[in-house]
């Protein structure tokens, strides 16, 4: 351990594969210099696993005894399960023992233990999944990718800061050009809420590009943000897993020697895409994908230690406050104190 | 944590009951305390389902230490409470 280390909690339990393919990945990333990493789960579970790899007392571990299942109502079982991995992982970073946290079970049972957990950032009415899209002329930020399936233009506009001030510090972009998703680019396209949403996105300070087609996730060359609904966004992303899939298989029955076309789709794969941060919480909390291998897993525990050098959440804190003090000067408030 | 310490283990009274609650409900809404009062009803308030579970969360944790046995609001009440008043009376009775 190291005075710079990041802590990243790490669900035992979460994943296919877990908790195996958990302590595997774990190991992996513990061996990247400035990661620390706190398996959270059963410690008999957890001793068991490590001592069968070698690797007895390498790990910290974080007792905690029960799971939620990825059948369950997230909202329901994580009430219900107050020593639920996902939710001590998330304590974990509340209390300051961890800075990150790092789940690959049920998506909608970490979004809302951390949620329940550590809160909301000031302005934000539900935190977004964003993804980081590999497109073919740089990669592009997808949210939401699920969190939330009903939205209306006020959390679209959430979305649209929070994904814009991710693209600042995750990809390098100073001035981040955002795009709706819609069925067009053209003005007139877009349902209701969409049209909505575009007009208040054009008023925050943002580089807003308009309506953006789902082309625009995958070119990169369009806009650094793509903003969606979470059921759209998430529809989208199982949507280029499946592109992915059916191209991997494609090229397997049509060449001799798929190996390395096939090996050149890995960085499109789902369990390379499912990495993914939640915006708009106070703590850095990375979801992975349900299927991720040893490497994925090492993957996410690499998204959240260096989302939390970039200082990511503080900077998406920063973009929110923009929105606040919209809402304030639109309610007469502004240049009042809240109380 | 509220103005109400751990250590203590005496059972809180109703304003410091509402005190909770109320500091639960302008944390998660993001209002100002003050304008959040006893008769204050939640689908006035914007407070969706989810956010009465947030509401909730905070109520639980903080009214935790009064008791020993566990403090859980259940969802199936969660989801009949109306006003702040209904919600403060709830945990006055579920502690």
């Amino acid at each position: 351990m190291t005075a710079s280390s990041v802590r990243v909690a790490l669900d035992l339990l979460g994943g296919d594969g877990a908790p195996d393919v958990v302590v595997d990945g774990a190991l992996v990333a513990a061996r990247e210099p400035g990661v620390e990493v706190i398996l959270v789960g059963p410690p008999d579970l957890a001793a068991d696993l490590l001592k069968a790899r070698g690797a007895a007392g390498a790990l910290e571990v974080e007792p905690a005894t029960e799971s939620v299942d990825m059948a369950e109502d997230p909202v329901r079982a994580v009430r219900a399960k107050r020593d639920a991995t996902v939710r001590v992982a998330a304590r974990l970073v509340r209390d300051g023992r961890a800075d990150a946290a790092v789940s690959a079970g049920s998506t909608g049972a970490f979004v809302v233990a951390s949620v329940f957990t550590l809160g909301r950032l000031p302005g934000v009415t539900r935190p977004a999944i964003a993804v980081t899209v590999p497109a073919t002329h740089g990669p592009v930020v997808l949210l939401d990718a699920g969190a939330n399936v009903e939205c209306g233009a006020d959390l679209l506009g959430q979305f649209a800061l929070a994904g814009a001030a991710y693209a600042v510090t995750r990809l390098g972009r100073p001035e981040p050009r955002v795009g709706l998703l819609s069925n067009g680019t053209e003005p007139g396209k877009g349902d209701a809420l969409r049209q909505e949403a575009s007009a208040l996105l054009a008023q925050l300070p943002l580089s807003y590009a308009g309506y953006v087609e789902s082309s625009a996730v995958t070119t990169g060359d369009v806009v650094d943000v793509v903003v969606a609904d979470g059921f759209t966004g998430n529809v989208l992303l199982k949507g280029l897993e499946g592109m992915q899939a059916l191209a991997r298989e494609t090229l397997v029955r049509a060449l001799d020697d798929p190996d390395d076309a096939v090996s050149a789709l890995e960085p499109l794969g789902a369990d390379r895409l499912g990495g993914a941060l939640l915006l708009g919480v106070p703590g850095t909390i990375v979801i992975g994908h349900g299927s991720s291998g040893p490497e994925a897993i090492a993957a996410c525990v690499r998204l959240a230690a260096e989302s939390v050098r970039e200082r990511v959440v503080p900077r998406v804190a920063e973009a929110m406050a923009a929105l606040v003090a919209r809402r304030r000067a639109e309610a007469g408030l502004a240049g009042a104190t809240q109380e | 944590m509220s103005a109400m310490g751990k250590a203590s283990v005496d059972s809180p009274d109703r304003d410091q009951v509402f005190a909770v609650v109320r500091d639960a409900v302008a944390t998660v809404l993001e209002r100002p305390p003050s304008s959040v009062t006893w008769d204050s009803d939640f689908a006035e308030l914007q407070a969706d389902s989810l956010a009465l579970v947030e509401v909730a969360e905070i109520v639980e944790e903080r009214l935790a230490p009064y008791a020993p046995e566990g403090f859980h609001i259940p969802d199936e009440e969660l989801e009949q409470l109306r006003t702040v008043g209904e919600a403060v009376t709830l945990a006055l009775a579920r502690l």
